[in-house]
């Protein structure tokens, strides 16, 4: 089983949203991560036909999915980044709905949503319209509907926004297990939620494709970049401004241990930390009001 | 049929959809009813007052007095109102039946009113088309009345089509075909034949509202996003989303029309409904048909119409991204027909409108008034009826406009 995209690019008039794209998704959770108008959900509505490629193709096990038609959206799942409901619909309605447009059998529909209502915690809203449930509960009954078919290739656009730390475990380990023998992207901010469950990581910068691997080769690419060091605490705001601030703790006798990123050490008594997942997003997506240039180390 | 029921279900959940089909259904009584309490008869009591009659009782009046004429509108039932009709005039010496004393018209003419309808239009002058005062009739001509009633047709024909033979020659054969002697029941109103149009355009109206957002509204919300890439979310999906659409305002256009026929004539009196078109419109209108079965002409070919526009605004639907531009759009080809009706110059403006999805539930444009009409279509030495255009060009633009939709659908891309 392969999902292939292969050199895809996508232009909205002036704006090159994804660029020249190629990467081969296997089995496994794969985390898709980058910031705003990185082209993620660009991407994934490609790979979920609801957008056409400008150019290039993605393949399921070697045949174009615009070839394949019914026979993929038969094994996708798919939870977009912001989606609406039929107003009118109780949780139930909608999944039953989903269910039919999936193909499933009367049968298997109330099993399966049923197993999801759930597994979602969602049985005791199943009579609620959609309309009244909280922000949280509408993306739970969004990742079921998505889950609903049991697909080969599941695509979450950003599934854990709204949820809450909680929910947000559940999803991981429920994805964990849902993903043996699957195809599942996720495209997150919350760059914790893959760290730990992704096989694969791939990393996306204004349409291109910075990076890819696991998290551990990931990781490997800001090893030596992160800093661990004790300042005090009036000088923060002076820190904050030249350098790119991972964490901050409050110490005793006014001062704070920092975590930095940096191609070599501000202070002396900075000291190397392992790096994280999300020391490598926020070394490639550094914040705007970060001046990084001096220590940084990425124009050296 | 799963989808099917559960998108049945989901229209019929939406509290606006519910609200528009309960209201129809509640217009249906109350349009129907409306026309009744135009109906307005005084007559004076042996006391000397005047008594005034309105709805329902004034209705039984009409019918009370002229019970004596209902039935088939022979030449000689004519030519003897004729006669009574100039006899009365000639008695108060005056000219016209607006100067007769008071009471007088209702006592003396309108027993037998109905039998002169149409009669100067009948004698109408064969090169002028203008009618004479019944004064000036013979009454011994009035024994050719059908025969007179043809060489109207044939006059008529030849002023309003002159360039047209075929026009003329199908509108003479269509005449030919209607049964005569007319028949005539009294106590019927046009009033209410209007009001059945007015029904059938507030219906029509109402289903463009709950058909615009259809796929307008998934791809607002983002809910299409889901739904397309399902299994069955593309062209199934778009068919079965169509077809619930035109069952929905299939059966909602249809219970509307038999509420409306069957309240209305259980009110006027299913008599009524055997009265020829020609005692109420025009002395020769075209179509072989009763009050009755026009009701039902209308019905039915107000049904194909509402399909076919409800086509339309599923391909507008389908197109549109906003659902207030989906909603503005539909609502504006509603209303089209009767702009066009109102602007363009009659023949150019009738070959627009009766094409138009609407045309036929137009306020203007209804099929009523084309077939009571005596407009054709006129391609080289082809002439064609106007109501025959209009459900020739719904039937081809339902299976159009539906195909446009599917292809739509399936084309449309996320924004």
């Amino acid at each position: 089983m392969e999902l292939y995209i292969k050199h895809i690019s996508k232009q909205f008039k002036d704006l090159t949203a994804v660029n020249d794209i190629t990467l081969q998704i296997t089995p496994g959770v794969w985390g898709l991560l980058g910031a705003n108008g990185a082209g993620k959900t660009t991407l994934m509505r490609m790979i979920a036909g609801i957008m056409k490629p400008t150019s290039g193709q993605i393949l399921y096990d070697g045949i174009p999915i615009h070839e394949l038609k019914e026979s993929f959206r038969d094994v996708f799942g798919y939870l977009p980044q912001e989606f609406g409901f039929y107003p009118e619909f109780t949780v139930k309605d909608y999944l039953e709905y989903i269910a039919v447009l999936k193909g499933l059998t009367p049968k298997d529909s109330k099993r399966k949503i049923n197993e999801l209502l759930e597994q979602m915690t969602l049985s005791h809203v199943k009579n609620k319209k959609i309309t009244k449930l909280s922000g949280g509960m509408k993306r739970r009954v969004g990742i079921a509907q998505a889950l609903l078919n049991e697909p080969e290739v599941l695509i979450l656009d950003e599934p854990t926004s709204g949820l809450d730390p909680g929910e947000r475990v559940r999803f991981r380990n429920l994805l964990s297990e849902f993903a043996h023998d699957r195809i599942v992207l996720i495209s997150t901010h919350i760059v914790s939620d893959v760290e730990y469950i992704a096989t694969q990581n791939a990393v996306m910068k204004e349409g291109k494709l910075l990076a890819k691997g696991t998290t551990e080769e990931l990781v490997k690419l800001v090893e030596g970049k992160v800093w661990s060091a004790r300042i005090p605490m009036n000088r923060l705001p002076e820190y904050e401004q030249k350098l790119q601030i991972v964490n901050i703790r409050n110490e005793d006798n006014g001062q704070i241990a920092i975590r930095y990123l940096a191609g070599r050490p501000f202070t002396e008594d900075s000291l190397p930390v392992s790096p994280h997942l999300e020391d490598l997003y926020l070394w490639l997506f550094p914040t705007d009001t970060v001046s990084k240039k001096t220590f940084s180390g990425k124009n050296d | 049929m799963r989808l099917f029921k559960l998108e049945i279900k989901r229209i019929l959940k939406t509290r606006a959809t519910l609200v528009l089909l309960f209201l129809a259904l509640g217009l249906s009584f109350v349009m129907a009813y409306l026309p009744i309490t135009f109906s307005y008869n005084s007559y004076t009591d042996a006391n000397g007052d005047t008594v005034k009659l309105t709805g329902l009782a004034s209705i039984a009046y009409e019918k009370k007095l002229q019970a004596d004429i209902a039935g088939s509108v022979t030449p000689q039932k004519v030519r003897q109102a004729v006669e009574s009709y100039q006899a009365c005039l000639t008695k108060y010496g005056v000219e016209n039946s607006y100067d007769l004393p008071e009471g007088v018209y209702q006592s003396e003419i309108f027993p037998y009113a109905p039998l002169l309808h149409g009669i100067r239009e009948a004698f109408a002058d064969r090169s002028t088309g203008i009618a004479p005062s019944i004064m000036e009739i013979a009454p011994q001509e009035v024994d050719r009345y059908y025969e007179v009633c043809r060489e109207r047709l044939v006059s008529l024909m030849q002023m309003e089509q002159e360039k047209h033979p075929a026009a003329q020659k199908a509108a003479v054969t269509m005449y030919e075909k209607v049964e005569k002697p007319y028949l005539f029941f009294p106590g019927y109103s046009t009033d209410a034949m209007d009001y059945q149009i007015i029904l059938a355009f507030l219906v029509l109206l109402f289903c463009a509202i709950i058909a615009a957002p259809v796929f307008t509204s998934d791809y607002q919300t983002g809910a299409d996003d889901i739904l397309r890439c399902t299994k069955c979310g593309k062209i199934k999906f778009a068919v079965t989303k169509m077809i619930s659409m035109l069952f929905i305002t299939g059966i909602t256009f249809t219970l509307c029309a038999v509420i409306y026929i069957t309240v209305s004539n259980n009110l006027w009196g299913w008599e009524c409904t055997k009265t020829s078109i020609q005692m109420l419109y025009s002395i020769v209108n075209l179509p072989n048909m009763n009050i009755g079965q026009l009701q039902c002409f209308i019905a039915i070919f107000g049904l194909v119409c509402i399909l076919s526009n409800v086509s339309f605004t599923l391909f507008l639907s389908s197109r549109f991204k906003n659902l207030t531009a989906s909603l503005s759009a539909a609502l504006l080809f509603c209303i089209l027909p009767t702009i066009i009706y109102m602007l363009l110059p009659a023949e150019i403006g009738s070959w627009i409108y009766s094409i138009l999805p609407a045309g036929g539930n137009g306020l203007q444009t209804s099929v009523l008034y084309a077939a009571i009409d005596f407009d054709f279509w006129n391609i080289g030495t082809i002439s064609i009826w106007l109501p025959h255009v209009m459900l020739g060009a719904y039937i081809i633009e339902i299976p159009l406009f539906l195909f446009l939709t599917v292809y739509s659908y399936v084309k449309h891309e996320a924004g």
